[in-house]
């Protein structure tokens, strides 16, 4: 219900508040700190997108606020472009800069990108500081021009406004799109995220890129508040300035970047006394982050909605959904076959020659001890490891050298021994991931992903609770909702990794059962355990492996007898003829 | 008086029961083995007696004395060493340098005596001698599972807690690990030892307890284990008819 | 080729400062798999510290050095209680973003009780310098060099020949295992955390007579530490030493050759390149190998 009103409800608002700032009588000095808030508050939206969203640590966004503003200065002041061009052209360039960015070191990790977010914004102060023929060096910019129709601060104050409410609107709606859910799940488990189907690269260069072309459009509008911009209001100072700004606001919501914003301008105003020391308000502000971290890491909004929470019951869905169809593709009888597969770790062959094959329809098991290397060889398949060697062909297709999100595609679904469920979204909401996997229901629209979804969730028994997030579920139940969310991909062949571990008994049998149920369907499924009671229930065709080589392959009731298959799970007899 | 004893443990490992409501005691010059199929619990157990996991419930008694709320610096002083799954020899120090750390428990030891004790390691474990002063990255398996427990016995343990030595090694590679377990019980020391091998572990026990789920299943003498089905049904599913 | 010898001298002599930050920096990774950003404000805070205790309070030379040491170890302790231990658990985001919050205090801290005035902090010796043939060597830089010979020979002895130095390894590669065998992880750390502020701290002492003694000074050391770390290869001390000096070399050279202005973005384009075209650094296979 909040969804449909809330849109309506925004823009009441949002028209109140511009008609607020054109007509309430404010002086020259509210005028500037308004317009400085509403700007920040852009710049910080920014910072929402790429760390609160996506996880990924920006400190040069005032850098990019940097690019926006001289973009105006320069423009509008030595070029004499209109503001809306200028404007224009230091948002674009600053999105290139971020998107540039992120394509060079989003390879890397995260210290990484903070090293070189921050030498970039060093490297981008150097030539604000330097280039004096372009810049103007230390003296700034000054005469910056505003727009031809808003060109008094009343209105310019409203444009500022509307800009905060149009970006604060798809801000707020980001997290509901699929780019949106691509980012916080990449945030919330990157390795789930991309076996799920999610590019986790070119989401965080997206997220990247649209930081910094929300930091370029906030420095745009401030150099036209103020009219004039120097180099020394775009430091990393400033960077760091805007960063506690979003973790004392709320790093995850565009309300908590307002709150931060308005608080850390407004407070500082009001405190002047702080600013006629130098340094000291900056020294509250380091202070501030490692307190906000260590003891609110969610933020002022953060710790709200966690309160709200509880009083915030998910209502539930009407009509029942459909029940859940499968059309996986069908080339050929074999969905999954293995030739020669081989991983090594430098001198370690963990999975040495391994061959074997996965009919269509039915499933299949993949057994043996500890350290025998079927873990490994899941990993291979679903493309957390590079195969060494090998072929892999899933559906006749060869993946052995496509990465994981590129295999969901084709058709693998996988679940994880340790339950990588995107903890901070509901059941519905990681299970939507899984249907909106690219190669799967091409085509469909948003409310038909949902009734997929929903399809899967009721498929599992789970579908009441789907709009509860998954931490409030059992583990038992956790593993059936990442079942579900592999399901919701259609896929042609479907990975299970010890789906039993940490599973009581009835919530065993409730897992033989569906798994079952999933084999009716004609879905093929993959299985690993050392649940043999299970295996050996559910399982028509078993491989076994030992030492990395397959040792055994065949009907189920068959290879459990065979002597060496037992010996390699009892162990081996000491060899008389080899003792000293 | 059992040397160490489980009352009812009950461990959670993240949001899962692993072990549930287990008891056990192991006498002091004993080997005794647990046993049970992946996922049992075994290494869980372990790691509770040894402090790297707090019980949920229950008790753990060394010599009568609850540890259960201890950390694990403080019960390796009390001469409890835990050489855990996967054998973690220090990849950037050497075999010697790895070796002299295991007596890190005993309080300050000048560096010649320790010098001198890890030569003695060494005439318990020929095999490592060659590799002395080559880094513990460079080693085979079976190589550094014998670094890992001369390491643990380096602390002139009263209790070692042994978890999967023969994991990832050859057959052959085994049986040299299993004599020197052997070795080990035959100059005093107890051991607990967790295996998946069940053969292997019960040819050297005393005794043995199997594990199924978190749970206690089986409880006895190694040949009556051994002939007991339920072993077998324990690994491989099943009731006694699957068996040829 | 006089002037070669001279920039070459120069260079190394203000790569042994960045050799030294460096270090630091590796050995907090190593043990905690963090990268501490407050590391170039040790070195500022121990540059103001030695004008507190020499030039304010008039102390000599000497007992004003023991008394910023003193400082810094303090500081290391505290650090650690504050901003990285209560986070041990987490992931390394708020680790991150909780040493720059504290890169951010020290500066600005300083900056409140000290004011914007960049200081002057006089070298040890009397004597500005020696003539060596064409060379000519500034006894400040003599002095650098020197010490961070001794202090990478210490560094060398310490973790190599002593039993400490290899419980400190021990606690970097396996802090489970290490606690298994009785070390002491939490005063493992605590240690790592005082060495490191005291070799930030020494190399603030080296440095300051040459730059100025700014709020400043700690940043662009710790960034150039950074690229000398990424140019080694991080992770791995020799590399952090060599890149260093290596850094040290290339920017003198630069802002003779090149420019002088953008002298700071040398380290910073090094930087950038190597992480984009060699993120393992020079050195990095031999991470690589150490599993």
């Amino acid at each position: 219900m909040i969804r449909q009103a809330g849109p309506v409800a925004y823009a009441i608002f949002a028209l109140l508040a511009v008609v607020a700032a054109a007509f309430a009588p404010l002086d020259d000095y509210m005028l500037h700190i308004l317009v400085q808030t509403a700007s920040y508050a852009i710049a910080v939206f920014g910072l929402t997108v790429v760390l609160g969203l996506c996880g990924q640590i920006n400190l040069a966004q005032a850098a990019f606020f940097g690019f926006g503003a001289y973009a105006v200065g320069l423009g509008t002041a030595d070029l004499h472009l209109d503001f809306w061009v200028a404007l224009a052209l230091g948002a674009a360039f600053a999105l290139v800069m971020g998107a540039f960015l992120g394509v060079a070191t989003l390879r890397l990790g995260g210290h990484y990108l903070a090293m070189v977010t921050i030498s970039f914004q060093q490297i981008v102060t150097l030539i604000m500081v330097n280039w004096i023929p372009v810049t103007h060096g230390p003296d700034g910019v000054g005469s910056i021009q505003r727009p031809a129709h808003f060109a008094s601060a009343h209105a310019f104050l409203g444009v500022c406004v509307v800009a905060v409410a149009l970006v604060g609107y798809l801000v707020w709606r980001l997290p509901h799109t699929p780019l949106g859910r691509a980012m916080r799940a990449l945030r919330d488990n990157e390795l789930a995220a991309s076996v799920v189907g999610v590019n986790v690269y070119r989401t965080k260069v997206a997220a990247f890129a649209l930081s910094a072309l929300l930091g370029g459009i906030g420095g745009g509008l401030f150099a036209g508040g103020f009219a004039y911009v120097s180099p020394d209001q775009f430091s990393f100072a400033e960077s760091i300035v805007f960063m506690t700004m979003v973790l004392l606001g709320g790093v995850a919501s565009p309300i908590g970047a307002v709150i931060g914003t308005a608080l850390l301008i407004v407070l500082p105003e009001s405190l002047r006394f702080l600013k006629s020391v130098p340094g000291l308000y900056l020294a509250i502000y380091g202070l501030a982050i490692i307190l906000i971290i260590r003891y609110m890491p969610d933020g002022i909004w953060g710790y709200v909605q966690q309160r709200a929470r509880r009083w915030f019951a998910p209502p539930p869905f009407g009509a029942p959904p459909p029940g859940l169809a499968f059309a996986p593709s069908h080339n050929g009888a074999l969905a999954l076959e293995v030739r020669q597969l081989a991983k090594y770790f430098g001198g370690l062959r963990a999975v040495d020659g391994v061959s074997f094959a996965v009919r269509r329809g039915g499933v299949h098991a993949l057994i043996g001890p500890n350290g025998s290397g079927k873990t490994t060889t899941l990993n291979v398949l679903s493309g957390v490891y590079i195969a060494t060697g090998g072929r892999i062909a899933l559906s006749g297709r060869d993946v052995a050298r496509l990465p994981p999100h590129q295999r969901a595609a084709a058709g693998l679904g996988r679940t994880f021994q340790n339950i990588r469920l995107f903890r901070s979204m509901s059941a519905l909401e990681n299970v939507v991931i899984g249907a909106e996997r690219s190669g799967c229901n091409a085509g469909a629209d948003h409310p038909a992903l949902v009734e997929r979804a929903r399809a899967a969730l009721a498929f599992v028994g789970l579908e009441a609770r789907a709009r509860e997030r998954v931490t409030g579920f059992s583990y038992g139940h956790q593993r059936l909702i990442e079942i579900a969310r592999a399901l919701a991909g259609n896929p042609a062949l479907l990975l299970l990794d010890e789906p039993a571990a940490g599973l009581n008994s009835s919530e065993k049998l409730a897992l033989r059962d569906l798994l079952k149920r999933i084999a009716a369907k004609g879905l093929t499924i993959l299985i690993i355990d050392h649940d043999m009671t299970l295996v050996a229930d559910v399982a028509a065709h078993i491989t076994v492996l030992n030492f990395g080589r397959r040792i055994a392959d065949g009907v189920a009731a068959d290879v459990l007898r065979q002597p060496d298959v037992i010996a390699a799970y009892l162990g081996s007899e000491p060899d008389a003829a080899a003792r000293p | 008086m059992p040397l160490l004893a489980l009352e009812g443990l009950t461990v959670r490992y993240g949001e899962i029961e692993a072990v549930h409501d287990l008891s056990l005691a192991v006498e002091a010059g004993e080997v005794v083995t647990l046993l049970g199929a992946n996922g049992a619990g075994k290494s869980t157990t372990l790691r509770a007696v040894s402090g790297l996991l707090a019980p949920a419930a229950g008790d753990v008694l060394f010599d009568g004395r609850s540890i259960a709320r201890l950390g694990p610096e403080a019960i390796v002083r009390l001469g409890i060493a835990h050489v855990p799954e996967g054998r973690r020899v220090f990849p950037g120090l050497s075999v010697r340098e790895n070796i002299m750390l295991g007596a890190s428990n005993r309080g300050r030891i000048p560096k010649t005596a320790l010098v001198r004790e890890s030569d003695e390691m060494f005439d318990l474990f020929p095999d490592i001698r060659p590799f002395a002063d080559a880094l513990g990255w460079t080693l085979s398996g079976g190589q550094q599972q014998m670094v890992a427990v001369a390491r643990g016995l380096m602390a002139r343990p009263r209790l070692l807690l042994l978890d999967e030595p023969s994991l990832g090694l050859a057959p052959v590679i085994v049986q040299n690990v299993f004599a020197i377990i052997g070795e080990i019980r035959r100059r005093g020391t107890t051991v607990l030892l967790v295996e998946q091998n069940a053969k292997m572990a019960l040819s050297v026990a005393d005794r043995g307890y199997v594990l199924e789920t978190g749970r206690l299943a089986l409880a006895g003498r190694p040949a009556e284990l051994w002939s007991n089905d339920a072993v077998r049904a324990a690994y491989l599913g099943g009731s006694s008819a699957r068996t040829a | 080729m006089d002037l070669v010898l001279q920039l070459f001298f120069t260079g190394l002599g203000i790569g042994a400062v960045y050799a030294l930050v460096a270090l630091g920096f590796v050995l907090i990774f190593r043990a905690t798999n963090v990268v501490n950003f407050a590391q170039g404000e040790f070195s500022m805070v121990a540059a103001y510290l030695m004008v507190v205790f020499a030039v304010d309070l008039d102390w000599p030379y000497g007992w004003a050095f023991l008394a910023t040491l003193a400082g810094m170890a303090l500081l290391g302790v505290v650090f650690n209680l504050g901003v990285y231990y209560p986070l041990r658990h987490r992931t390394f985001l708020p680790v991150i973003i909780s040493t720059i919050g504290a890169s951010i205090f020290l500066a600005n801290t300083v900056l409140a009780l000290y004011g914007p005035q960049p200081q002057v902090l006089p070298g040890w010796f009397e004597t500005p310098g020696v003539q060596l043939g064409p060379v000519y060597l500034d006894s400040q830089y003599l002095l650098i060099i020197g010490v961070t010979l001794v202090l990478v020979a210490f560094n060398h002895w310490f973790f190599e020949h002593t039993l400490l130095g290899k419980k400190l390894q021990a606690t970097s590669q396996d802090k489970e295992m290490a606690a298994l065998l009785g070390i002491p992880v939490a005063t493992m750390i605590m240690l790592t955390f005082v060495y490191s502020a005291l070799l930030g701290g020494i190399a603030g002492v080296l440095v300051a007579p040459i730059l100025f003694v700014s709020i400043q000074m700690g940043s662009t050391i710790a960034l150039k530490a950074f690229a000398a770390t990424i140019i080694g290869g991080f992770g791995d001390v020799t590399g952090a030493i060599i890149g260093g000096l290596a850094l040290g070399v290339i920017e003198t050279f630069g802002a003779a050759y090149l420019s002088v202005p953008y002298k700071d973005g040398f380290a910073f384009l090094v930087l950038v390149a190597f992480l984009i075209f060699r993120p393992q650094g020079i050195f990095g296979e031999r991470i690589a190998e150490k599993a």
